[in-house]
């Protein structure tokens, strides 16, 4: 063995016994993550279970009022989903249940295509004809374009049509089934997720990804500060029903209960306890721009006024995502890999 | 039942190796070995340089095909047109994986390149066959049709059709559905749009649509002649511009600025690129959303149905970066010092796994390819992206794992080099 080598083997010796230390704060961290993702996907797979059932109350009985409930509903498990979106491993790989709940961007309307497909032929809408009809059917998105869009609602397929009903209650019972099986695969997962270590930097780079998605892809190119610079509403999440800025404050709101908490063990382990407040300051900055910050993307977008709001909340996630991406990924040595969000 | 395959994910979880440096540290006895980063980076000019030529070669091609089409418009002519512009796919193809990490190449290929394309921009489009992008003013404007056009209240004058022209033309409006330019522009021109869904055919436009005086069908047929002629003169420019960015010698281009600069930054956009090509892009943009939503809007090559060859050669693309070998469109082959060499000097095993995993996702994406040129029942991508094809479905998905499997060991080919980090803004921004 060279000098040099074996000179570096044994530096990495001398550190060994910190390591020992850390690796009980990364066992608690794994913990801390397991639980609280646990605790994210319980909260969807019941605010699913109370979708589906108001699904089917509005179309056994349409009325102003379960209306009324019926799109709470759908916001409520959407806002469930957003929370924990930034899991991008484990269960959630399945089957891609992950793109099932949420496909997204639709630059295309291919989520127009298929519902016009499915609700204008004869064939009886099924729970299997809706796992066979890809993830531009199977989710909250769809479930949105059937309660919110303009086009839809004026037409002759608006609720409560009979075959817009069977899509819709049988798009809620495919995303219950799907938030059942998540929250089981989940506990399942537990002894896995809880022995190997690679999940370390697994689940940080999750919460940085979410993080890079969220200020480039969610906001700085609909805001039209990417690209070729135009402003764009139809490419955020929820613009049909204007809740695109509800999902944001969900995600960051997701990222802090369940994300934050395993993060912070880990930097206040190795003494970057400063870091970690810097951090727990910022996310509570983010969610001060909240309720301000509830409008829909299509006003904050076209209103210079509104647009300032929006302009705030971006600056606010990108320091979070520059504290978190770049300075604790860093300290705790987590290097980004290529991502899905990689490409144009 | 839906069939049980489980995808990919596309989010990479590598290993850190925290204890492989004692025995391989890629810092030790590299300057004994003939590969040197500075060597590979050079190589790698040269490769692109060889590559882009090529696409300027056979695009010269497909401009000289269209002009014998544009002045005499017969089946042979527009069949010949086809054949020059499949042929120009196969270089452009392989040159994609320089767009990631050299931002002189991506901020350049919108125009070359840009799909998906809202092609009533352009031309007639069958209105129940058409799908553009959300709030795309600009959609159904049909330039070949107008003397000007209005999109999102901006009245252009587009009463003559030069290149330059349409270079402005596309994103107009803000769009980037509203491509006017490049490869797909031509491939509408040459084949219409593709009515035929998930079924076989490609897009069938009549060599009538560029015929004189009584026997033009869809009217405009002189315009339509002048729009095809300016928009393959504008590609043989753009590809010109690339070429000159990439030649050696040169004080004042591209290269010269890459070569000079710190090795490791040369390094990082190889990787970059090849990383970003293989799972974003490539796995992801282009096949996973296609194939998961059953939709062939997201086809690539969607009116000639040449899709598969724009896999193909996207992930031969890779393949020579690492490997710092081209076969060129004459037949000679590229070769010199390659991203391999390196890796084989501080990680043997790594270079094998990685290498075998680049044949392993060209033998998924050739598997694609034969399967749609097959001559006994080809299906071609759109195909085997429909709802229940359980054979189509496993050639993506296929090519899909190989492609993430691969990416993988480019993470860790970028950390045996001592890359530490592959974020794209470093790459954008490191001039």
């Amino acid at each position: 063995m060279h000098p040099i080598t074996r000179l570096m083997c044994t530096s990495i010796l001398a550190v060994l016994s910190p390591l020992t230390w850390a690796n009980d704060a990364n066992a608690q961290a794994r913990h801390q993550w397991h639980e609280g993702i646990a605790n994210g996907y319980e909260a969807l797979s019941s605010e699913t279970a109370d979708l589906n059932m108001a699904a089917r109350k509005y179309c056994n009985a349409p009325a102003p009022d379960s209306r009324k409930l019926l799109e709470a509903a759908w916001l409520d498990a959407f806002l469930a989903w957003q929370r924990v979106r930034f899991v991008d491993f484990g269960p959630v790989e399945n089957n891609n249940l992950s793109w099932q709940f949420q496909f997204w961007p639709d630059p295309k309307n291919l989520i127009a295509r298929k519902a016009a497909y499915l609700i204008g032929n004869d064939e009886p809408i099924t729970p299997q004809v809706i796992s066979q009809s890809g993830v531009a059917v199977q989710g909250f998105p769809m479930m949105e374009y059937l309660l919110f869009d303009q086009q839809l609602n004026a037409g002759d397929h608006a609720l409560p049509a009979a075959r817009t009903c069977e899509l819709l209650t049988n798009v809620a019972r495919h995303a219950k089934s799907n938030s059942d099986e998540l929250m089981d695969g989940w506990q399942a997962f537990r002894p896995h997720y809880l022995e190997t270590d690679q999940y370390h930097d697994t689940t940080i780079r999750a919460g940085m990804a979410a993080l890079e998605i969220l200020e480039e892809r969610r906001l700085a190119q609909p805001m039209g500060l990417r690209g070729n610079g135009k402003r764009n509403p139809y490419i955020t999440d929820a613009w049909r029903s204007g809740n695109t800025l509800m999902t944001v404050e969900a995600t960051v709101d997701g990222l802090r209960q369940f994300f934050l908490p395993g993060l912070a063990t880990l930097l206040e382990a190795m003494g970057k306890s400063d870091l970690a407040t810097r951090i727990r300051k910022q996310f509570s900055e983010v969610q001060q721009n909240f309720p301000g910050a509830h409008l829909p993307m299509a006003t904050a977008l076209n209103e210079e006024d509104q647009f300032r709001v929006l302009q705030s909340l971006y600056v606010d996630i990108s320091q979070l995502a520059t504290l978190v991406n770049d300075q604790a990924a860093v300290a705790l040595g987590v290097v980004r890999g290529f991502n899905s969000s990689d490409g144009d | 039942m839906t069939s049980m395959f489980r995808p990919a994910p596309l989010a990479l979880t590598v290993t850190a190796l925290l204890t492989a440096g004692c025995a391989n540290h890629p810092w030790s006895a590299e300057d004994s070995q003939p590969a040197t980063k500075a060597s590979v980076v050079n190589h790698y000019a040269d490769l692109a340089h060889a590559n882009y030529e090529d696409a300027l070669t056979t695009a010269r091609a497909l401009d000289e095909a269209t002009d014998r089409l544009i002045a005499n418009p017969t089946e042979a002519n527009l069949a010949a047109a086809k054949e020059a512009w499949l042929a120009a796919r196969v270089p452009y193809q392989q040159t994609e994986v320089f767009r990631f990490g050299n931002a002189i190449v991506d901020d350049w290929e919108g125009q070359l390149n840009a799909w998906p394309l809202d092609e009533g921009l352009i031309d007639y489009v069958k209105a129940d066959g058409y799908q553009h992008e959300l709030g795309n003013a600009g959609a159904t404007a049909n330039i070949i049709a107008s003397d000007s056009i209005n999109v999102g209240g901006e009245t252009l004058d587009v009463s003559s059709l030069s290149p330059s022209l349409l270079a402005d033309l596309n994103e107009v409006g803000g769009s980037e559905a509203n491509v006017a330019t490049g490869y797909h522009a031509v491939e509408f021109l040459l084949w219409g749009q593709d009515l035929h869904g998930f079924e076989s055919g490609s897009g069938e436009r009549p060599v009538t649509d560029y015929a004189r005086g009584a026997d033009c069908t869809n009217g405009n047929c002189e315009r339509r002649g002048e729009f095809l002629d300016a928009v393959t003169d504008l590609l043989v420019s753009d590809l010109e511009w690339m070429v000159a960015q990439w030649a050696p010698g040169a004080g004042d281009n591209y290269r010269a600025q890459l070569t000079a600069a710190d090795a490791n930054e040369g390094v990082q956009k190889m990787l970059f690129g090849m990383g970003s090509l293989s799972l974003g892009e490539l796995a992801g943009e282009r096949m996973k959303v296609a194939l998961e939503a059953n939709s062939y809007e997201d086809e690539h090559d969607c009116f000639s149905d040449n899709t598969h060859n724009s896999h193909y050669y996207n992930g031969q693309g890779i393949q020579n970066v690492y490997t710092g070998t081209y076969r060129r469109v004459d037949g000679s082959l590229v070769t010199g010092p390659s991203l391999s060499d390196l890796v084989q000097q501080s990680n043997p095993e790594l270079d094998a796994r990685l290498n075998n995993q680049l044949d392993a996702s060209m033998e998924a994406l050739a598997l694609m390819k034969a399967r749609a040129e097959s001559s006994e029942n080809p299906m071609a991508f759109d195909t085997m992206i429909a709802p229940g094809n359980a054979e189509g479905t496993r050639i993506v998905n296929g090519a899909i794992m190989a492609l993430v499997a691969q990416t993988g060991s480019i993470e860790q080919a970028a950390r045996d080099l001592g890359i530490e980090a592959l974020s794209p803004d470093d790459a954008g921004h490191a001039f």
